[in-house]
């Protein structure tokens, strides 16, 4: 069954979700002016499903029931589905301009569904078939489902055995004949709170010995013990402003992360997905990481291509569309964003069927594609801004623009001011030129900043998480057989 | 005459698809567009695609008297002729 927008919004008022923010806690979340645009955005991935339009990338065909659901739930089974995938989120990413927190999910299912099916070939456990009846749920239900890695990890110069608060990687602290009880929190969790579901898989491989931290369940979002506490962003408190619009920039649409902490929450035997087989943490988090680095190619390339156009509309409103240098940076803007995606589209046309039958990406391709993602957007903002003009930033309040107090010699009102010195182009009004400024500000360094930028550096690893997989994938010694063979080496 | 209309998904369309359908059903009323369904027997498929890769998928459907396909709005002519000459087989 796929979900409306508005259903699958309505489904999140049903749900008993723990919310915490400023200190408190918020009763009705759903409707909060600094949660909803989030909330709004995840519903889009719900609306694009259904309009015929959008359907073909949008929608799969269950491997496991046959119905069409929404791709967000699909195990690919192909390499074009792999495809389609980056051209789904390039699709989101273009319609909220934000991160649109859905990923991660469908990134985990995928990594879970294969290496569930490899832990039960070694050890006879029932993972895998637990897991499939998990995906029939989500798929027959089309929920959203919170894929979650990272643990706090306390002092990174120690294992997940050896900190001193034994909480700082998420474990099990009781195993039952029924389930398992596990303690720890997951930190910057993308879309979280929007969740029906948490999937949640270790931050990294384990040793013997990390047999308690080696775990992978699923959970509700309102489990007993489960809460979150909301993250902040910049410029967030804007959202709260009375009747606030232009000066937040995006004003529909936004994202969303937060701390989850599981303050020893049960999960019974079916939703368990690994229980301390410390050498299969390893597969998993390999895995969903190259999926995830993978989604960096598609949903950033469609947020780049809403940023390419604000900036070309910010040169037109500025008067200055015709100067070289202007085209120039916009074309580098272009060819930047279009390099991401082709990283997306490349590691996705090399994947490779898995043991289990879903398909997986060409991991060093995918390590490139999100490596790239690390450098290019903040060279794209850079360009956008430098574009834009200081405006972006000097700009008054749209209360200023509105205001009628009197403060000229002549009876000018502080917006009439504002309206004569902000006046531009004739292409375009003083107003639209507010907006474009404001979207350009909001995007590079207000809110939807963290999503563009900092998400694009650390989310799905950072930096150098892709340069040592680089490294193992690079295969440097064939290239050194190829170099003494065209030079005449023999030995 | 029915025809099955399927997009693509529209990741980074080079032309309005939707304004595309709209020219065809606009100049050509004689002809009953729908989004295409599976089960349904079309007189011809119209596979409307935003760039030159066309990637719909369109197997699952089925259509007596072939497919159309295209990726630029240049093919609107051509189309238009391919879809007067089913209607008139």
């Amino acid at each position: 069954m796929l979900m409306t927008g508005e259903q699958y919004i309505e489904s999140l008022r049903k749900l008993n979700t723990r919310v915490y923010m400023f200190g408190e806690k918020i009763e009705n979340w759903v409707d909060h002016p600094m949660i909803r645009p989030s909330i709004n955005c995840v519903a889009v991935t719900y609306d694009l499903a259904n309009d015929p339009q959008y359907a073909d990338l949008m929608t799969a065909k269950s491997s496991l029931t046959g119905e069409t659901i929404n791709r967000f739930g699909n195990l690919h089974q192909s390499t074009d589905d792999l495809r389609k995938k980056v051209k789904m989120q390039r699709l989101c990413g273009q319609k909220t301009a934000s991160c649109f927190q859905r990923c991660v999910g469908m990134d985990a299912f995928n990594a879970e569904f294969s290496t569930t099916y490899e832990i039960d070939k070694a050890h006879g456990t029932e993972y895998h078939k637990r897991f499939i009846e998990f995906m029939k749920m989500v798929q027959q239900g089309d929920l959203v489902v919170d894929g979650a890695m990272t643990d706090p990890k306390g002092d990174r110069g120690l294992g997940p055995s050896e900190q001193r608060d034994p909480d700082l990687f998420v474990r099990v602290v009781e195993q039952r004949p029924d389930g398992i009880v596990v303690r720890g929190a997951k930190c910057h969790q993308t879309g979280s709170i929007n969740s029906h579901w948490h999937l949640i898989m270790p931050t990294q491989a384990m040793r013997p010995g990390d047999e308690q931290y080696a775990v992978s369940f699923a959970c509700p979002t309102d489990a007993d013990g489960l809460y979150m506490i909301y993250g902040r962003q910049s410029c967030d408190t804007r959202k709260m402003e009375e009747n606030a619009d232009i000066d937040l920039g995006n004003k529909k649409f936004g994202g969303q992360e937060a701390l989850v902490v599981f303050d020893d929450v049960f999960i019974p035997n079916e939703y368990v997905f690994l229980n301390g087989e410390t050498e299969f943490a390893g597969m998993l988090v390999e895995r969903f990481a190259g999926y995830h680095r993978q989604s960096y190619g598609g949903c950033k390339t469609g947020v780049g291509d809403v940023i390419i156009g604000a900036a070309a509309l910010a040169a037109d409103y500025n008067g200055a569309q015709k100067a070289s240098h202007i085209k120039d940076k916009l074309i580098e803007m272009t060819h930047l964003n279009e390099t991401l995606y082709c990283c997306g589209i490349a590691c996705s046309a090399e994947g490779y069927p898995t043991e289990a039958g879903n398909y997986q990406i060409d991991l060093l391709l995918a390590n490139v594609c999100k490596q790239n993602v690390t450098r290019f957007p903040y060279e794209i903002v850079r360009l956008a801004e430098d574009i834009a003009g200081g405006l972006m930033v000097t700009m008054p309040a749209d209360k200023d623009f509105k205001s009628e107090m009197v403060v000229g010699r002549n009876g000018e009102t502080i917006g009439d001011v504002c309206n004569k010195y902000f006046a531009a182009s004739p292409v375009c009004t003083t107003e639209e030129r507010q907006r474009i400024m404001r979207f350009l500000e909001n995007i590079c360094l207000g809110s939807s900043a963290v999503g563009y930028r900092t998400e694009s550096m650390h989310g799905a690893g950072s930096p150098q998480a892709q340069r040592i997989m680089i490294q193992r994938q690079g295969n440097i010694e064939a290239k050194k057989e190829l170099a003494k063979v065209i030079a005449g080496i023999k030995k | 005459m029915s025809i099955g209309v399927k997009f693509c998904g529209g990741c980074n369309p080079r032309f309005e698809r939707g304004l595309a359908l709209e020219d065809l059903q606009r100049d050509m009323p004689f002809l009953e567009f729908e989004h295409a369904k599976e089960g349904v027997i079309y007189d011809a498929l119209l596979v409307i695609g935003g760039c030159t890769n066309c990637c719909a998928s369109y197997c699952q459907y089925q259509a007596e008297k072939g497919v159309i396909r295209m990726w630029d709005k240049s093919h609107l002519d051509r189309v238009k002729s391919e879809l007067k000459k089913i209607s008139e087989d």
